[in-house]
């Protein structure tokens, strides 16, 4: 087979001017996994900390258990009960939020729920928000059991309000999307490939049959005794091998990046949609190598097509975000096809077959475009013959 | 025996006839040149005979079987050297020769052997290595011989192998076809320098405007014309009467004075070398170089057709 391993030869030989693109698209996927993974930090919830100075001129059961019901929440500051003092550990952020309980506080709450505590904040500090809920909910638990349990002593009603606060609900979130940060960085890394796969199979394939359809080349390879169809057989075979190894690499690279995450989204699909996506590149490939000559005006081409269809297509984009006349355009383009599959893959839901026939919708379409850009390519290929 | 033979080959671009019924024949062992200026056809009947073109009448016959696009077992014995090279820039000197003898020897010891003798055959043992864009333009032209002949064919066609050539390697790439003859290939050679043809072909067609207007040995071609003789004399002036004078000698067909240059053609089996030397000294004129030739290819197609060769 001898021109199978002349192709593959063209390409080992391409590797450098590939190589470049390769460099680019893998760094700036490197960028785009690890501000993924950042951000997948922020998943869970944690409550700040506030830093409060709690005064307090009696010491009552209530007040003692009203300092350890605040204590899980905020971390205490010692300042003494001077205005200017607090004035100052408040200018300065040593505390966000003082709280002055007077002598005889507990007894004016338990009797006609009177709260005349004094409260010092930094002025939109959002914890301070945390520590008036615990502030309500303690004394507002506290004057409920003085109000219908009048025989409670405020040392029962101190215990009870303790229990009645450490005891917590567990709440656990179904969501269909829970795994939608994992989802976003496959959905975006695949969306991503459109612009490196494009570009390396065009400067890839195309260089082979800028070298092929050399005027005299061409001439030797048909006076040659090979069998027309063996010729054609052997150039597809090894633009499938090349094209194998492309999308092989760009997706085993998407699943390497995202190998700490969970892959909860459905990956057969975004590999499904990304090999059909290389069948059409093969074609687009095969057509700019039919009708371009210069090989130094291929990376320019490469380059056009790669990053004009990506940006059109909302592959760096979300397609939401992006102007429908400008969508509108794309949809001209197998791109904008293949970034819709990745999104609509994106939702999709547990076995719905309305939203997998939009997926393969769009498949097929990408499909369509290879079997377009084919046609055309061998159009052009005969009639360039034809003229040799 | 017959290797090629074309009969009566007709090709049309629209209202252009680029082949006129051009019937050929090439015998086995034979140089066949095929000479004319630019666009007389010479590469349209080469393609034509390679089925890289179709033709619109006619027959091309090869090894005495009809050639067509796919008449591989007849390709497998042809090996053709085209005029512009054509080699890939991605490959080394081995690479190269190795991957066109492949398109015709699957064998891979069989191909290193013959691909051995290539190299040793067109001297680019010291460049196997190298890749084309190293190389000059003669080293270029032999690497592309080279990739043309490494499968030893039986029919070799060359179009045009030395064009923008240096003499040096001119002269290597035409010892080299010499020696390709020696060993038995039958090879076609197409030119539009008449030297190289006469040079080293054994059998010669000029052709013009697509038609054949000559065939035959390069004596046979010569014995065609009334010319016999050709004087060049480099001389600074000549009067009107002088070169009235000059014309009245013995068997002189013409005398014309141009660019500093006299050129005197005389008529077969006439030798007028002496007499225009008398006719210097007696007029006293100044010259420089006087040299006698006999007629070239190129006096052939002057008096047949009227025009240079290299018009």
């Amino acid at each position: 087979m001898p021109i199978f391993k002349l192709c593959l030869k063209i390409f080992r030989k391409n590797w450098s001017s590939i190589g470049v693109f390769l460099v680019i698209f893998v760094s700036l996927s490197c960028i785009f996994a690890f501000s993924y993974s950042q951000s997948s930090l922020s998943k869970g919830f944690t409550q700040e900390r506030a830093k409060v100075a709690l005064i307090s001129k009696e010491k009552t059961p209530l007040t003692e258990g009203f300092r350890m019901a605040l204590a899980k929440n905020a971390d205490f500051v010692t300042l003494p009960d001077q205005t200017e003092k607090m004035q100052d550990a408040l200018f300065f952020r040593k505390v966000t939020y003082i709280l002055v309980i007077p002598k005889g506080f507990t007894k004016d709450a338990l009797n006609d729920g009177t709260m005349k505590m004094e409260k010092r904040v930094v002025p939109g500090s959002a914890e301070n928000a945390y520590i008036d809920s615990i502030v309500r909910q303690y004394w507002h638990l506290a004057t409920v059991y003085a109000a219908h349990e009048p025989n409670l002593s405020e040392t029962q009603i101190a215990d009870h309000v303790k229990r009645d606060l450490s005891t917590s609900t567990p709440v656990v979130m179904h969501d269909q999307h829970a795994a939608s940060a994992d989802s976003n960085f496959i959905t975006g890394y695949f969306n991503f490939v459109a612009y490196g796969l494009t570009i390396v199979m065009i400067v890839g394939i195309a260089a082979v049959f800028i070298v092929l359809n050399r005027q005299d080349i061409n001439r030797r390879i048909i006076c040659s005794p090979i069998h027309s169809i063996s010729v054609n057989l052997q150039i597809f075979l090894a633009i499938i091998i090349f094209a194998l190894f492309c999308w092989t690499g760009f997706s085993g690279l998407g699943i390497f990046l995202n190998l700490k995450n969970q892959i909860t989204a459905p990956i057969g699909y975004y590999l499904l949609n990304s090999v059909v996506f290389t069948l059409c590149l093969s074609s687009i490939s095969y057509l700019i190598g039919n009708l371009v000559s210069n090989r130094q005006a291929l990376s320019a081409i490469a380059n056009v097509i790669g990053l004009g269809s990506a940006f059109l297509s909302g592959a760096f984009v979300p397609q939401e975000l992006m102007n429908q006349t400008v969508l509108k355009i794309a949809s001209f383009t197998p791109t904008y096809w293949y970034v819709t599959a990745n999104n609509r893959i994106a939702g999709l839901g547990a076995g719905n077959w309305a939203e997998t026939k939009s997926i393969l919708n769009d498949m097929a379409i990408v499909l369509a475009f290879a079997v377009a850009f084919l046609i055309l390519s061998l159009v052009i290929g005969k009639r360039r013959r034809m003229y040799a | 025996m017959t290797i090629v033979e074309t009969q009566n080959l007709v090709k049309r671009y629209g209202d252009l006839v680029a082949l006129d019924h051009l019937s050929l024949e090439v015998k086995e062992g034979e140089i066949f040149g095929l000479l004319g200026p630019n666009g007389s056809g010479k590469s349209t009947s080469l393609n034509c005979i390679l089925s890289l073109l179709s033709f619109d009448k006619g027959e091309v016959k090869i090894f005495g079987k009809t050639m067509k696009p796919d008449a591989y077992s007849i390709k497998r014995n042809i090996g053709i050297v085209m005029q512009n090279v054509a080699v890939f820039d991605e490959l080394t000197v081995y690479e190269n020769i190795d991957y066109f003898c492949s398109l015709y020897v699957p064998d891979k010891k069989q191909r290193k052997q013959l691909v051995d003798e290539a190299i040793d055959f067109v001297e680019l043992g010291e460049f196997r290595k190298f890749y084309p864009k190293k190389l000059s333009g003669g080293l270029l032209r032999r690497l592309n011989i080279a990739c043309g002949i490494a499968h030893q064919p039986k029919l070799i066609i060359l179009d045009e192998p030395t064009v923008a050539v240096d003499p040096q390697s001119r002269n290597k790439i035409l010892e080299g076809i010499k020696q390709l003859h020696k060993q038995g290939a039958t090879i076609i050679y197409t030119s539009h320098y008449m030297e190289e043809v006469e040079q080293i072909c054994t059998q010669i067609v000029i052709i013009d405007k697509g038609r054949v207007i000559a065939s035959g040995t390069k004596e046979e071609l010569k014995a065609m014309i009334s010319m016999g003789e050709k004087i060049t004399v480099e001389t600074f002036s000549i009067s009107s009467d002088q070169m009235t004078a000059l014309r009245r000698l013995p068997g002189v067909i013409t005398a014309e004075y141009a660019d500093e240059r006299l050129v005197i053609k005389s008529e077969k089996e006439t030798n007028n070398l002496a007499a225009v030397l008398d006719f210097f000294k007696n007029e006293s004129i100044t010259f420089g170089r006087i040299y006698s030739e006999l007629p070239t290819l190129n006096d052939v197609f002057l008096e047949i057709t009227g025009k240079q060769l290299r018009d």
